[in-house]
């Protein structure tokens, strides 16, 4: 005698970032309706977005100032842009603040997000939503928040710190800690986002699964290994996407608190862009360098798709 | 004030700015509407205010409205503003930042107003003209030009008992030494005898001050010059009076500095006039003295302020601009302009009594010989001011002083070219 287990729900995992394909019947008139509903966000886009776009890749082949007639120089600002060992610096400075932020971010809001999606976890909602604050603060206030508190002199940081025998010294001048502390306030700004799609993605996993992989004799670390980690990759390639987009893009908390310094160690792709458009007027560089980093963040978004694509390709 | 970095919420205010947007406009003989934007927020912004309100009430052909910013979104606004014709007809904007515009075609050329003998041009402090220059042709007029002073904290120097200003470089080290005090003996001054920023500084014009004190220089006539053994000394001598004597904390900018002595931690600066209200609002009893001088000069580099006129305007209101100029600059106005300010008169026929009632401007304007203007006509500042900034924090952070000024010189030449 077996006991009878009724069928487990068949598992569909969500649909992939690029959505199932449908039905091909009633496409026509469907898809007129559909441009009439999206027409007003079209028109938005297409004037704010893409318009600016396809101007600016005009002016990345132009000397343009701002000011007066442009002239056509051709590939010259794309040439400037791969021999400038200023903007080779921008680069590496960019690659490095990505790699600080994006591993850091992105793990401790998956950490926080299973640990707060334990049910037992007493004030569970006090603690989601205490996460959450950071990112609806601005970059800038937080930023400026950050500055003084770790500031050598009035930071009270340092000061609490002070007492405890630790001295931090000059962060925000300290070639090796400028970086890191950017990076930082930056993963306090941004992961309670992420955090916030984690949990989301951990609260569509069926709990049937995990009953089922401990009848199996899962323990946790296998649980979290074979089952939540694999049901939760397409979050997982959503929340990576904008960590690193965001990272790319590095550039309010910058501003406030380094200005690029100490010496350019702080100096990111998009500081570079800021000031080459507005502080030395060369709008026609600055477009050539915007479209370089747009075409690099297309590409590493394409391969990671591309990577996420394929696992759950397997999983199915 | 002039620094740029400090004010921000430029991306958001920028878009505000285009959004809201604001242009001067009129027929060709109807009554003109000029927008002035400038970033005069203290007092010497409703001086500046009252000036155009006289302008104002005597021209009924002309109408100025004004725009106060800060510096750093003037300077973050202006392009797209400008660019998409809904820019300020006259702007005031930091010295160094005008040839950037003015070489791009923003503003108009003011050669004819100048030859003007009703310009009130004629007697403009020479230093104060050369920063609005750009190959040859003037851009704008002076709104403000003071050499950096030292202001200091005379409580403290009366507790230190010394009793008069250092008059050269190595009296000011000796006397910040006997003004830095570490009680705890931790290693950490509590009270430093000067704060000397290495990079970001006040206008940019500390370090200048100090090469052109020892015989140096950044740039002459277009060339860099900033390699020299009189600037490796210059840089060795202040490395060594701020890391091995500690007479100032390391990594200060020019706004940590304002904030130590208005905290009263530190017992000497190099500011601008502005710094006369930051002790004043702070409770500390301060005097200004020239910078000391080097072994071979007695200089500081000027904080200036330019005005210039959109090139996009039309005749009529570049003419109302110009009018406007020449108003600003009459007799009356700069002496106005000057004791309300706190900034030294910009005409140098104005009598030393005529600003004697502001104690600040008198002292400022006794030493206004000694200012000069920084990086006059360069057009790519931006690029020579972070090569100095570069070298100097570096120097200071106890770099190859050779090997940086070596490589300072190849960047800076790079930006002239």
């Amino acid at each position: 005698m077996t006991a009878q287990h009724p069928p487990a729900r068949r598992y569909r995992p969500p649909a992939p970032l690029g959505g199932r394909r449908g039905s091909r019947r009633g496409l026509g008139r469907r898809n007129l309706r559909a441009f009439a509903f999206l027409a007003p966000a079209l028109v938005v886009l297409g004037l704010f977005v893409v318009w600016p776009m396809i101007s600016a890749l005009r002016l990345s082949f132009t000397d343009a100032s701002g000011f007066g007639r442009e002239e056509w120089v051709g590939l010259e600002n794309y040439v400037t842009v791969f021999t400038d060992p200023d903007i080779l610096n921008a680069v590496l400075n960019t690659v490095q603040y990505t790699l600080l932020f994006t591993p850091t971010a992105v793990l401790a809001a998956l950490g926080l997000a299973l640990l707060l999606n334990n049910p037992h976890l007493p004030f569970r909602s006090f603690f989601r939503t205490a996460l959450f604050v950071p990112f609806v603060i601005s970059f800038a206030v937080a930023a400026f928040a950050w500055s003084y508190l770790i500031d050598p002199q009035v930071g009270l940081l340092n000061y609490w710190l002070g007492g405890l025998g630790i001295r931090m010294g000059n962060v925000l001048q300290d070639p090796t800690l400028a970086m890191p502390a950017v990076a930082f306030v930056a993963v306090w700004k941004l992961f309670g986002f992420y955090f916030v799609i984690f949990l989301a993605g951990l609260q569509d996993i069926p709990a049937s699964l995990y009953e089922a992989a401990r009848v199996d004799g899962a323990g946790p670390w296998s649980r979290l290994r074979h089952v939540t980690l694999p049901l939760l990759s397409n979050t997982m390639a959503f929340v990576l996407i904008f960590a690193m987009i965001a990272a790319l893009q590095a550039f309010d908390q910058i501003y406030v608190m380094t200005g690029g310094g100490p010496y350019g160690n702080t100096q990111t792709m998009v500081m570079e862009i800021y000031e080459s458009g507005f502080r030395k007027l060369e709008v026609g560089f600055a477009s050539a360098l915007s479209y370089v980093l747009l075409i690099a963040t297309l590409l590493l978004s394409i391969v990671q798709f591309l990577f996420f694509g394929r696992k759950e390709k397997d999983l199915s | 004030m002039t620094r740029t970095r400090t004010l921000l919420g430029a991306g958001a205010a920028a878009l505000a700015l285009i959004m809201t947007g604001c242009s001067g406009g009129g027929d060709a003989d109807g009554p003109v509407e000029l927008t002035f934007w400038h970033g005069y927020t203290e007092a010497d912004g409703d001086v500046l205010e009252a000036i155009v309100e006289d302008f104002n009430a005597s021209h009924e052909d002309i109408t100025i409205a004004t725009e106060v910013k800060t510096w750093a979104s003037i300077d973050d606004t202006l392009l797209t503003a400008l660019s998409a014709g809904e820019g300020p007809d006259i702007v005031a904007m930091p010295a160094e930042r005008l040839p950037v515009y003015a070489s791009r075609g923003a503003f108009a050329s003011l050669d004819d107003f100048y030859e003007d003998e009703d310009s009130n041009t004629a007697h403009l402090v020479p230093g104060a003209v050369d920063m609005v220059e750009v190959e040859g042709e003037k851009y704008g007029v002076p709104a403000g030009f003071v050499p950096l002073a030292v202001y200091y904290n005379t409580s403290l120097f009366e507790d230190a008992g010394i009793e008069e200003f250092p008059q050269d470089w190595d009296q000011w080290v000796e006397a910040a030494e006997q003004l830095t005090v570490d009680e705890n003996g931790d290693g950490t001054p509590e009270q430093y005898g000067a704060v000397i920023p290495d990079h970001e500084t006040v206008a940019n014009g500390l370090w200048p001050s100090l090469f052109y004190g020892n015989g140096g220089g950044i740039v002459e006539d277009g060339q860099a010059v900033i390699d020299s053994p009189q600037n490796a000394e210059t840089l060795e001598f202040w490395r060594s009076a701020i890391v091995d004597d500690q007479i100032s904390p390391t990594g200060v900018d020019g706004i940590g500095a304002d904030e130590l002595f208005g905290s009263g931690k530190a017992a000497m600066t190099v500011g601008g006039p502005w710094m006369a209200s930051i002790a004043t609002e702070n409770g500390i009893d301060y005097a200004i003295a020239p910078i000391p001088a080097g072994p071979e000069a007695q200089a500081a580099s000027a904080i200036g302020i330019s005005m210039a006129a959109s090139a996009e305007a039309t005749d009529a209101e570049q003419e109302a601009a110009e009018e406007f100029f020449s108003f600003f600059l009459n007799e009356e106005n700069s002496v106005e302009w000057s004791l309300g300010s706190g900034w030294p008169p910009l005409r140098s026929d104005i009598p030393a009594e005529d600003v004697a009632s502001n104690p600040v401007v008198a002292s400022l304007t006794e030493m206004a010989e000694l200012g000069r203007p920084l990086l006059p006509g360069v057009v790519n500042s931006v690029d020579v001011l972070t090569a100095v900034d570069e070298l100097t924090q570096r120097a200071v952070a106890g770099g190859d002083i050779d090997a940086l000024l070596d490589e300072a010189q190849g960047k800076i030449q790079d930006a002239l070219e």
